[in-house]
Parts: structure tokens; sequence; C-alpha cells
């Protein structure tokens, strides 16, 4: 099967999982026991017809197939309609938040993919070095401390101990910013940044950290790096040739774990009052405010799929022994 | 002058609990393009040699005592950065398992490329243009220099891996083990590929094997080491024509050759020593027959006699020796003598007719949903075989030609895809539809690998006793029948073994458990799938042994599937040659071997190398490889790359009966009448024009440019 056969068959597949996964949270939605209304009528504030009208208003008194028509047809043009709490267009109250979310985790991914795995991969060389086991220390013990539990600790070192760093939100109160460059590139922004940006990093590196050193200690005896060796190759050379023998659980790995950045952090978010996609799903939910839970699930659902293509892809590239039809 | 002198070397590892000496006092010297052998069974210390004189020694490992010196330098205080010089730019080396020495993510042509840039200060073209010439040279195209490594089959792989050696034009090859694992038409293909490029290239060659065979067809001068210690050395020719050491005698006599019928196979009993401490006497003495009092005054020093060296107190009297190592008594066997007398094989007990393995390939969805036929892989394709009461049918063929899955097929492992099997005039459906427990009682299978077909954590007797508890014998009758079969196959006493776990037994012990598990039940029949392939020379003829005795004793018909055609023609009543799902010849198997019709099974055996150094072989050059199995030309399947074929065998296939002289068949329409002139020279004259005429097309080119 070449290349393009594989692809294009591969894109079929997640348009189908896509497809079945928006289906699921329609169907999951309607049969919850209540609905935002009847709550309104228990409370005396609605009479029954205003209830009518209302539903009428968002098309809940229309058969449920064309619901579920029309609901297909705006998720794929990206309408998500409107906040039934907040009365604005959900796409306004999840972009910003996501956006949010994304500026924060996603940097901190790839620094600690890339930092954490060539420790690994070091580390995994140098095997019964004090490199070694010192870094698994750490790394596993700040993959095992909750993450909120690091967030905590670190403000209360350099935030409240301290004082170089802010405590609580994205920006300070004073700050009104404008425009996404104003936003996100201000020095104000920088020092909001940083500790949770650290909290993610630590989090993050055990998994990256172990998986390359795992997968390097596995290539170390085998017989093509004994060739390179024997061809005169440097030990970083050497190395360098392990390490990409050892890329494929790592790109995966990375492509996975992005795909489930869309979810937020919502302990992360909490602790550090970052106005992200995690709060913004919760707040959602406790208010029962379904356009919103369904937009964001929809986007979660869509990240890990379009992720996990991706890591089907590099996969193909990376690997030449991988025949494209085994995937 | 000599390009490499090896002194008194001695080499140890530290383990946990004591130190190894893996190398004790070995001297060697190879001078300028000489093809130097290092001979000898696995843990004789030939391959640590090999890591030394390339400075790749284990980290436990160290250079105890001795010297290396490499035109004159000395190799062992060289550092890290002085070694990576010399490697390959001076010293390269050809691996053993050609199937994963080759980095995957990277094209062969890349990895050709990193040694010269390494090395050189050249441009990418400059050295693209070097790997074309080196896959010109060990016969590749050099079109695929940018294909990645699983899109070479075995053979192509090492071919890849001869060409990276030579790239540089080092002073010193040092090839280990470099055709174990591959087929033996692709190992003599290899072999003489490496002799021609030997005779191109003016560089040195030390080849590390524990094949006889390939030594005595290759090197000039040889080492026999055993247990870290030199037992003799020479001129090839003068070494295994006449032996001075009794190891070297013991290992020639056990190494099994394709046209000796017959003769009992020679094993030498015993195991290695351990070499926690040096030797106090010579390595050999405890299985050695001729050992006496003084030889456990140190090990003996390498003395002269005739044209070699050898380590051995009694080399005066080495004719008597060789003599008296000819004869199994020596060696504290029983004697093979009513081995011509042994009775006429008796009823059949296995009947396969028309037996068929075919795989689906998968294909398409759509082509699913249209109904289309898929392919097929025919593993086995309409097997006719029969195996009588104490007969060993040997099964013969390359790897991928389908003997292993008929072997599981018979033994009910994989259900077939068409055609029956009877086993003792009932077919095996039927049988397994009385009762699995009782077909299994009658059929057993040995497997290739003892170290991985015991449980670890069961005891012998555990592991012997447990088909007999499935079967829900008593406790008395178990505990009789284990200790008898375990005797039987040669642990004795039993009671020595019946508490050990795996993991105390060798190799040879392990699959000799194997055995005993095979046999306990006192089956019909039983199917050995190479079962001696992973243990060293001596070892195998022990357990080649063994079958036989079983198979003339107890009555049992056997089925011996292997690839190594020596050990098959030393056990064999009869011998059935495969190729590509098919029989393509069978017949008794001195008629087969002696007179082979088939031109496949004909050539195959002619690839079989010959341990004495005094026979000129003449290589088979066969060409190609067996094509793809899903896609089969039509008419004889090996009509693509046979000589004689004709328009006749490309239409139509020939059935197996199309040559038949008594219990002789070959499918072949034009039978083999000579060898030589009619399969070996042919592709030997075949390949001489291909040459020929690529080199007329480099000619030609050439003048095109020229103009």
């Amino acid at each position: 099967m070449t290349f393009r056969r594989f692809l294009i068959k591969r894109t079929a597949i997640a348009a189908i999982l896509t497809l079945v996964a928006v289906s699921v949270i329609f169907a999951t939605l309607r049969m919850l026991p209540s609905d935002p209304f009847s709550g309104l009528v228990a409370s005396g504030a609605l009479t029954p017809s205003q209830v009518e009208e209302l539903r009428a208003l968002y098309g809940l008194d229309e058969p449920i197939w064309v619901q579920y028509l029309k609901y297909i047809q705006n998720l794929f043009t990206f309408q998500f309609g409107l906040s039934l709490t907040q009365q604005r267009p959900v796409s306004e109250i999840i972009g910003p938040a996501l956006l949010n979310t994304m500026v924060l985790l996603l940097p901190a991914l790839i620094t600690t993919a890339i930092v954490s795995s060539l420790a690994g991969m070091y580390a995994g060389w140098n095997r019964g070095s004090w490199f070694e086991q010192f870094s698994i220390i750490t790394t596993t013990f700040f993959r095992a401390t909750p993450i909120f539990v690091t967030g905590i600790f670190l403000l209360i070192i350099f935030s409240y101990g301290l004082g170089w760093f802010p405590a609580f939100g994205m920006r300070s109160s004073m700050a009104n910013p404008e425009g996404l460059a104003a936003t996100y590139l201000s020095v104000d922004f920088l020092k909001h940044y940083i500790l949770p940006f650290t909290a993610t990093v630590l989090f993050y590196s055990g998994d990256f950290l172990m998986l390359a050193r795992n997968s390097v200690v596995e290539r170390k005896g085998s017989e093509f790096l004994k060739l390179h060796r024997a061809k005169g190759l440097s030990e970083m050379e050497q190395l360098g040739r392990a390490g990409r023998n050892s890329l494929l659980p790592l790109v995966t790995y990375f492509a996975l774990r992005t795909g489930m950045l869309f979810q937020g952090v919502i302990t992360l978010e909490v602790v550090f009052a970052w106005p992200g996609i995690g709060r913004a799903l919760v707040q959602a939910i406790l208010n029962q405010d379904y356009p919103t839970v369904q937009a964001a699930v929809f986007i979660m659902a869509l990240a890990v799929i379009v992720m996990n293509l991706t890591a089907d892809i590099a996969y193909a590239r990376l690997d030449p022994t991988v025949e494209a039809g085994d995937v | 002058m000599s390009l490499l002198e090896v002194n008194d070397l001695k080499i140890k590892y530290r383990t946990s609990e004591e130190d190894v000496h893996a190398v004790n006092d070995v001297s060697f010297s190879i001078g300028e393009q000489d093809n130097y052998g290092l001979v000898g069974e696995s843990g004789c210390g030939k391959s640590t040699i090999a890591k030394t004189i390339l400075g790749m020694l284990d980290d436990n490992g160290e250079i105890a005592a001795g010297s290396v010196k490499f035109k004159h330098r000395e190799l062992a205080d060289l550092s890290e950065s002085e070694w990576q010089d010399i490697r390959w730019e001076e010293i390269s080396y050809i691996p053993q398992s050609a199937m994963d020495s080759l980095d995957p993510v990277m094209t062969v042509g890349a990895q050709i490329r990193q040694a010269i840039h390494k090395h050189r200060d050249t441009t990418k073209a400059e050295a693209d243009e070097r790997v074309a010439e080196v896959f010109e040279i060990v016969g590749l195209d050099p079109a695929r220099t940018s294909d990645y490594p699983h899109e070479f089959s075995g053979g192509m792989r090492q071919r890849v891996t001869i060409a990276m050696a030579l790239v540089l034009d080092p002073d010193l090859i040092i090839a280990d083990e470099p055709t174990t694992g591959l087929d033996v038409i692709v190992q003599d293909k290899i072999i003489d590929k490496l002799l021609e490029i030997q005779d191109e290239v003016d560089s040195s060659m030390l080849l590390i094997t524990h094949d006889v065979g390939v030594v005595a067809e290759t090197c000039d001068e040889v080492s026999v080491l055993y247990g870290g210690k030199v037992m003799e050395q020479g001129a090839t020719y003068d070494v295994f024509m006449h032996p001075t050491n009794p190891y070297t005698m013991g290992l020639q006599n056990a190494f099994p050759v394709v046209d000796e019928f017959d003769e009992q196979a020679i094993s030498i009993p015993g195991s290695l020593p351990e070499l926690t401490e040096e030797p106090t006497g010579c390595v050999f003495r405890n299985r050695c027959p001729f050992a006496t009092e003084e030889c456990e005054d140190g090990h003996p020093p390498l003395t002269a006699n005739g044209g070699q060296l050898s380590a051995c107190y009694h080399t005066d009297k080495a004719d008597e020796m060789r003599e008296a190592a000819a004869e199994p008594e020596t060696w504290g066997l029983e004697g093979g003598d009513d081995r011509e007398t042994s009775h006429e094989p008796g009823d059949v007990i296995l009947e396969t007719d028309g037996l068929e393995k075919w795989f689906k390939q998968t294909q398409s969805f759509i082509d699913d949903m249209r109904g289309a036929e898929p392919d097929y892989v025919k593993a086995v394709n309409g097997v006719d075989l029969t195996v009588r009461q104490g007969e060993i049918l040997g099964v013969a063929g390359e790897s991928g030609c389908g003997k292993s899955t008929l072997g599981e097929v018979i033994a009910a492992l994989q259900p077939r895809t068409g055609g029956d099997i009877y086993i003792d005039g009932t077919s095996v459906d039927d049988l397994l539809a009385e009762s699995t427990k009782k077909f299994r009682s009658q059929v057993q299978f040995i497997f290739q690998d003892p170290f991985d077909s015991l449980n670890p954590r069961q005891r012998v007797k555990a592991a012997v006793a447990e088909p007999l508890k499935i079967q829900g014998y008593d406790q008395e009758t178990i505990n009789r029948r284990v200790r008898e079969t375990v005797s039987d196959v040669g642990l004795n006493p039993p009671e020595k073994y019946l508490d050990q776990l795996p993991a105390q037994l060798s190799g040879g012990e392990r699959q000799r458990v194997a055995i005993a598990q095979a046999l306990v039940l006192q089956p019909k029949l039983l199917i050995c799938d190479e079962p001696a392939s992973m243990l060293d020379v001596s070892l195998k003829a022990n357990i080649l042994n063994i079958l036989r005795e079983m198979a003339d004793k107890r009555d049992i018909g056997i089925v011996y599937i292997s690839h190594d055609l020596a050990s098959l023609t030393q056990i064999a009543n009869r011998l059935a040659v495969m190729y590509l799902g098919r029989v393509v010849e069978i017949g008794d198997t001195r008629d087969v071997v002696q007179n082979p019709r088939h031109p496949y099974a004909a050539s195959l055996l002619a690839a079989s190398p010959q341990t004495d150094p005094s026979v000129n072989r003449q290589r088979v050059l066969l060409p190609g490889e067996p094509p793809n199995p899903v896609n089969l030309p039509g008419g004889c399947n090996f009509a693509p790359r046979c000589p004689k074929a004709s328009e006749e065998c490309r239409q139509a296939e020939p059935k197996r009966s199309a040559f038949e002289d008594g219990g002789h068949e070959a499918a072949c329409y034009f039978p083999v009448e000579d060898v030589e002139t009619e399969l070996l020279a042919q592709y030997a004259r075949n390949r001489g024009q291909a040459k020929v005429q690529s080199a007329k097309e480099e000619s030609i080119e050439e003048s095109v440019e020229g103009e």
C-alpha cells in the first residue's frame, strides 16, 4: 500500500470516529433526566407556556432526528450556538479559554518532551551512573506528586516566601491589555506564566524521561549499534543513532499527550487561577450549560482523534519497516 | 611481515561471583593478504578474541596479560578516541547476524557513507560513487543503495555488511560467523564472494566460526580453540588432513558430512570445563579418551609436530590416536555396528495424502466485498508422505520452504486446509474427535530451542512426568517410566538429573530432557523440528544418536525436519527435499544423496561444505532467491532458476512421479544425470556471462561518456 492510500484510509477512519464521538455526545446529553428550564419552572420563575416558547426558540420542540442533523451541521461549521446561562455565543466563551490553556500547556509540553527525552536518552546510555539514578528519582517524584501539590509548593516558596512571582491569575488586576500581542507578550504575563509553566514541565518530565531511557537501554546491546561502534563512530554519534531508533514511542506519546491538552488541567488552573478551558468546562457542567459542554467535549474529542492520526502518520514516516498497511 | 600479532593473550571477565578466564595464553599471527581461521565451539573464546582486536571487549572484560600488535603498534593501550580512528579505517568487521546488524531506520547506502565520512574527508558524491563500487563488488544492484535494510533478504543483508567492510580498503577484516544462520546455498554464494574479494583486494581476513567445513574451504591457516586455549595451529590442510590433537580429531569426527551414510556420528562426551580458574592441566583432559596422568601437569605447550603446532603431550602417538578416534568406542560410546543390520521398517505409521496448508493473505476491504479470490501463501502444497515404524524420514529444505509448517500440521498443532493425514490407518480427524488426549499420546513433537521449550521453574522430574499426569497414570508407573526414559536418553544416572532445574543443565542436556518428555508417553510418531540446530557440533552428534537408537529400539516413526543436510543423511532412512511447499524429491537417503535427480535437490546437496581440505568442491552459484510464495509462476516452481528448464517446465507442473526408480521419486521432466556439468558448470557460466554482459555495458557507457 502506498503512503497516499494509507493517508486517505487513516483520514477516513478519523472522520468516522469523529462522527461517532459527536453522536455519543448528542445522545448522552439528551438522555440526561433534567434540562435547564425545568429547574426554572420548579422555582416558579417561568410558567410552563414560557418554557414551551423557550424550547421552541432553541429548537428543542423539533423531532429528535431534525435536532441531530442540525447539530451535526452546526458542529462541522464550528457554530456552537448560544450559551444558555451567559447569553453569548459559546465560541466566545470557549475560544479565549482554550487559547489560554494552549499558551500555557503546549510550550510546557514541548519543552519537557525535548529536554526530558534527551536527558532520558543520556541516562539510558550511561546506565548505572549517578545522573541516571538522580534523574529517575527526581522526575518520578514530580510525576507521583499531584500537579496541584507541586503548584501549591511553588506558590508558597516563590510567591509568598520569596515574593518573586505573583500568585494569582494571568495578569495583574491593574493591567487591561488589548489584542493578542499585548496580552501574551508582556513582562507582566511572563511573571504570571513562570510558576504554572514550571509545575507543568516538572509534572510531565518523568514520562518522557523514562520512555526515552527505557528504549535507549533496549537498543544499547543491539547488533547494529555494535556495528556503528566498529565503524568508528564516537560515543555521542552512537547515542544519536540509539536515540533515532528510540523515537517511535516518544513521538507517539507526545502526540497523544498533545491531544489530551485540550481538556486543560483543571487542578492546575484552579491553583494558579488560570482562566483556562478546564475551569470553563467545569463551570458549564455545573450550570447545566449544554451548548457549551457539547462544544467543549467536541473539541476535546476532535483533538484526540486528530493527534492520533498525526501519531500514525509520524509512525509510518519515522519507521520504514512499518508497512503502511500494518498501522 | 605479519600484520597482526597476538602474543600470550589472556582475557578475564569479571562477574559478581568469580572471574572467568575466557582466553588463556593465545598466540597467533596473521600475515598480509592471509585468510586466517579461528575455529571452535561456543565458549572457546573465539569471539572474545575478535572483540579484543576491535577494542570492543564488554565492560567487564579486561586484557589480563599479553599483547595484541597490529602493524607493530600495541592495541591494548589505545584510548577510545585512538580506537575510533583505527576501527574500519584499518580493521573492519563483518558481524554474525546480518538480520539485525543494520540500522533499521537508515538506508543501507547512508550507513556505508557514514563509515566513509567518518574517516575520510569526501563529498557526498564521491562517497556515493564508492558505495556503488562496493555494491558492485559484492554483487548487489547499485540502484538499491537508497533502500532500507528490511527490503533485503538475509543473504543480501550479509552482502551489504560485506560491502560495508570493504568500503575503506581496510588491512584486516574480521568476519565473525559470517554465514551462520544463512541457508546452505546462500552460504555457498557468500563464501564464494568472500574468496573472490580476497583475490581482488589486498585485505587480510580473520574468519571466526564453529563450522569446520567453512574454515577448511576458505582459510590458509587455522587455530583450533578449546576452553580459551589454542589446541592446534598450522596450515589448514595439515591441521584437518592430519590432526595431531585429540580435540581436533573429535571435532572433525563429530562434524557431520553429507555423503557419509549410516556412520554413527561420533560425539565428544562431557561438557566444557569451568573457566573460573586458570587451567592447571590440559583443558581437554576430562573429555579426552587419551588422557593420562601426565595431562594433569599443566596445559601442554604448543609443540611442533609435522607441519603444525599441537598442544598435547601425546603428539608422538598422533597416528594411533587418529585411528582410534575414528571408532565410537574410543569415546565411550556404544558401537554402531548393528546399524546396518537393523531390522526392516515395519508398518506404515503416518500417511499424508495431498496435505495442504494455505495461509490466506489479507486483502483490502473493497476486494473482499467484490468477492475477489484472495491470494494464498501455499506453505504446504499437496504433500504425500509415508513413515513406517522404526523409520526416520528426513525433511530438508531452505528456510521458508514450508518444512516446519508441515511438521506442525502433521502434529495437528495447526489446522490443515486440505488433504488427509492418517496415523496408523486412522484419519487424524477421527482420532481428534475420539480423544485429543489419546492423539497427543501417540504423536509427539520436539522443538528447536531447548532453552525456551522447557519451563524454567519445573524440575526435570516434573517436566518429564507432566505428560504422564495429563494422561492419568498412577504415581508408581509415572516414577518408573520417568526414570527409565531419562536414562534412555542418556542422562545417567537418572538420580543425578531428576531434581535439577533447566538452568542447571547444559544445552545438550536440556534437549535430552525435551526428548525424554516426548518419549515418555511411548508415542508411535515423533516429529522433530531442527532438534539439534542450536547445539554445538559435539553435542549435536549425541542427539542424533539418541533419536536413531529410539527409532530402532522402540519402533517409533520419526519425521526429522532440518536444513542441515549433513545431519539428515546421518540419521534418516529416507529423505524428502522440499521447495516452496512441495516435496520435489524423495527416496532412500543413499539414492537421493548420491544420485539426486531434481535440479534443486542436487544443488542443495552440492552446496554443503566439506571438512576434508583436500576435496576441491565446485561452488553452487544458483542464481536468484526463492520467488515470492504469494504469486508463484505457473508450471514448475523451480523453473525460473533452473538451467535445464524448457517451455514444458513453465507450462505444466511436473508430478512427483515424473521420475521414478523404485522408491526414488523426483518432480522433474528432465532428471539430472551429472550434477557438475549439467548444473554447477552451468550456474558458473551463466554468472560469467552476466558479468561479461555488465562489463560490456560499462565499457559502452564509458565510450559514450568519452565522446
